[in-house]
């Protein structure tokens, strides 16, 4: 039994169908991530599981209990909204205590409670401040310690850390999954940040249109995506997407992609049962720029590694990474190469393909194309 | 200051002549005032000079004490004073008791909204473009008929439902931009419908309720015709008084007199202009959401 399991929950605003019947079941205490494009329903169905957005159908089960209609004073959920949503006339002590005080907790005992809670998140000489007096970082620990100070079983994070600066933010960041680490309290928590997602997740639930493309651990989303869309969503720079045809060649699966003057023919090494059908067919082949890198970083160790000469159209130097963009089929390529690769644009230079990262998708349904067995052996090694 | 561009001159000419315009606009406006402040003081032999501009050539506080304690009004001489505190009976709680019922259904209009709570703030709003004529018929009848007529109960009724339409017009405008979602988490901290109104918006909502207050109050204060058409004698309100005070003077009219009682019926809301105004300040909500 899951602890929290929504189970093909829909939700209409009038005649807009939001949500078309999400399935999502996680472990107490797993910290799920919702990620999707702006308005695929991922606020709403936050709103949902706190009880302040109605069920239009289907049924929201936490810790076996079906919570549908339980008022949400009383589900013993507390939420960090999108907007902090603080009270403006009470000083911040009186924001962090207020769930306490309804909850009829005696003074002595409040008083404590929320300075623990200060201490932890480091706004203790900011008590005695209204909301309008603090910086949008305070704010965000404000909301936070009004989630905290409760000790919910479930806490919900409508993108915290969206209105604060790069550096305020990887802080927050790690301080939200020490948090987890040390509460061990289920999280559920959206967000529209790559890193943030892949970082704190236990799980991430890929959203699309108000419907679920896949659920799974952050691995699994980034190196075994269900379909296109979850591909090209998750991972940045995101994962490249290059037209190929299957076809077989002297009784080797390789995919085929023209690249200008020659051919470049990538052996098939994963879900070569299901790809075995698909000889003398077009499909799409997916591979994250860290799958395409210099021959000399490339792990050559399984033997899964395909070199070719391409030209180099474009370098982007990041610091850590060197990007490099070449040309396969009609499409531009990014490939991740070590810093200080000496390399200048127009050049031809040798890529090394991770052909064991490889992944193909059907291009008429977008579906990937996969073996039956849900974990590949050659994947888990990699990990 | 020397070199100063011609745009500049001509931006401080502009401004000289603009300034100029507001002030007599302003010396215009303020004439009565000065006129009945100075005359208040003034002895009636003065008066009787013409002179009315001038300031008094003797100060005295006579026509004051004898407005607020000695004047005749119809057949009783005891000046104004009992008809100002009935005014003060009736303002306070007609004031506070249609205020809070705004702001209740303020509340309730944006923040619970309901099937129809568009027809219903419609129906309310009606009730502010309803002249005051039109109801005093019906009304006298219901006062009538609740045992209320020639009363101060009575007027503070009739004030009370005159009012909350426009009250209810001020807080669901200044609720409807109030963020939900402070209600909403305030719902996940555990509190109930009064808690959220009393705890979350009211405390929020200075600048609405002083508004409320400094419209309610003048309208109420100010207001002669029900008070003359509901309550009578002993009960009406300073509005009447006055009136009555003018017309009921008999031989040589006592401007003086006229004058003071008349400022002591403007004191009240000029006093409430000024503490109200003092709170009248914006940017409360700030810091309540992101932005
Ligand atoms: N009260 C409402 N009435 C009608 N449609 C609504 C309502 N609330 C939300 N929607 C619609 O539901 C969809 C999902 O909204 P939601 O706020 O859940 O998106 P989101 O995934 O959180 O987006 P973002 O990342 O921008 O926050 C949107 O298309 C929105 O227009
Ligand atoms: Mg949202």
């Amino acid at each position: 039994m899951s602890f929290l399991h929504i189970n093909n929950v829909h939700k209409r605003f009038g005649e807009t169908h939001v949500l078309k019947g999400v399935d999502i079941a996680i472990e107490q205490g797993d910290f799920l991530v919702l990620v999707g494009p702006s308005g695929c329903g991922k606020s709403t169905l936050l709103n949902m599981i706190a009880g302040l957005d109605s069920i239009s159908e289907g049924e929201l089960l936490l810790d076996g209990r079906c919570i549908n209609d339980v008022h949400p004073s009383r589900r013993d959920i507390a939420m960090v909204f999108q907007s902090y949503a603080l009270y403006p006339s009470m000083t911040v002590a009186g924001n962090i205590g207020f769930g306490l005080e309804m909850r009829k907790v005696p003074r002595k005992e409040r008083r404590e409670a929320v300075d623990r809670v200060a201490k932890l998140l480091q706004i203790e000489n900011l008590l005695d401040r209204k909301p309008g007096q603090l910086s949008g970082g305070q704010r965000q620990r404000v909301a936070m310690g009004r989630a905290l100070v409760r000790d919910p079983q479930l806490f919900l994070f409508d993108e915290p850390l969206s209105n604060l600066d790069a550096k305020l933010r990887v802080d927050m960041r790690s301080e939200i999954k020490q948090l987890h680490q040390r509460l061990k309290t289920t999280i559920v928590y959206v967000t529209h940040d790559q890193v943030e997602a892949m970082t704190l997740a236990t799980r991430i639930a890929v959203m699309r249109a108000g419907e679920l493309q896949q659920l799974g651990t952050p691995h699994e989303v980034y190196d075994d995506p269900n379909n296109l869309f979850v591909a090209g969503f998750m991972g940045s720079p995101s994962m490249n997407l290059v037209k190929a045809r299957i076809v077989e060649h002297d009784g080797v699966l390789v995919a085929q992609v023209a690249t200008g003057d020659t051919t470049l023919a990538l052996p098939i090494v994963r879900d070569r049962e299901a790809l075995s059908d698909w000889c003398g067919r077009d499909v799409i082949l997916g591979l994250r720029p860290e799958a395409i890198t210099d021959p000399a970083s490339a792990n050559h160790r399984d033997g899964n590694i395909h070199e070719a000469e391409l030209p180099v159209d474009l370098i982007e130097p990041t610091g850590a990474d060197l990007y490099v963009v070449t040309t396969l089929g009609d499409a531009s390529v990014n490939a991740r190469m070590r810093p200080g690769t000496p390399l200048r644009p127009g050049e031809r230079t040798r890529f090394a393909f991770d052909v064991s990262r490889m992944v193909v998708f059907d291009p008429e349904s977008e579906r990937r194309i996969r073996d039956e067995q849900m974990i590949d052996s050659a994947l888990e090694e990699t990990a | 200051m020397s070199a100063a561009s011609p745009a500049a001159r001509r931006g401080a000419a502009t401004r000289v002549v603009l300034y100029a315009i507001l002030l007599v606009f302003a010396v215009i406006y303020l004439m009565p005032l000065y006129v009945m402040l100075t005359t208040s003081f003034k002895t009636l032999e003065e008066i009787h000079q013409g002179n009315m501009l001038a300031l008094p050539g003797e100060w005295t506080l006579a026509p004051w004490r004898e407005a607020w304690g000695s004047a005749c009004i119809g057949l009783e001489c005891n000046g104004v004073h009992g008809y100002f505190f009935n005014s003060i009976k009736i303002v306070i709680p007609a004031v506070l008791i249609s205020g809070l019922l705004g702001a209740f259904n303020g509340y309730v209009l944006t923040k619970w909204k309901f099937r129809g709570h568009k027809i219903v703030f419609g129906l309310i709003l009606f009730s502010c473009f309803i002249p005051f004529q039109i109801i005093l018929l019906p009304m006298a009848r219901v006062l009538g008929i609740l045992h209320l007529a020639n009363s101060t109960g009575g007027l503070v009724l009739v004030h009370i439902v005159y009012g909350i339409g426009f009250t209810t017009l001020f807080f669901r405008n200044f609720y409807a931009s109030f963020p939900d979602e402070l209600v909403r988490a305030a719902q996940l901290d555990g509190a109930g419908f009064f808690t959220i109104f009393f705890r979350i918006l009211l405390p929020a909502s200075v600048p609405i309720i002083v508004v409320t207050i400094i419209w309610q109050f003048t309208n109420v204060w100010n207001d002669f015709l029900f008070g003359v058409s509901f309550a009578s004698g002993d009960s009406a309100p300073i509005t009447v008084a006055l009136n009555n005070l003018v017309n009921s003077s008999t031989g040589v009219k006592a401007y003086n007199v006229n004058m003071a009682a008349a400022m002591v019926a403007a004191v009240p809301t000029l006093i409430v202009y000024i503490l109200a105004g003092k709170y009248f300040l914006r940017g409360l909500m700030s810091g309540s959401v992101k932005g």
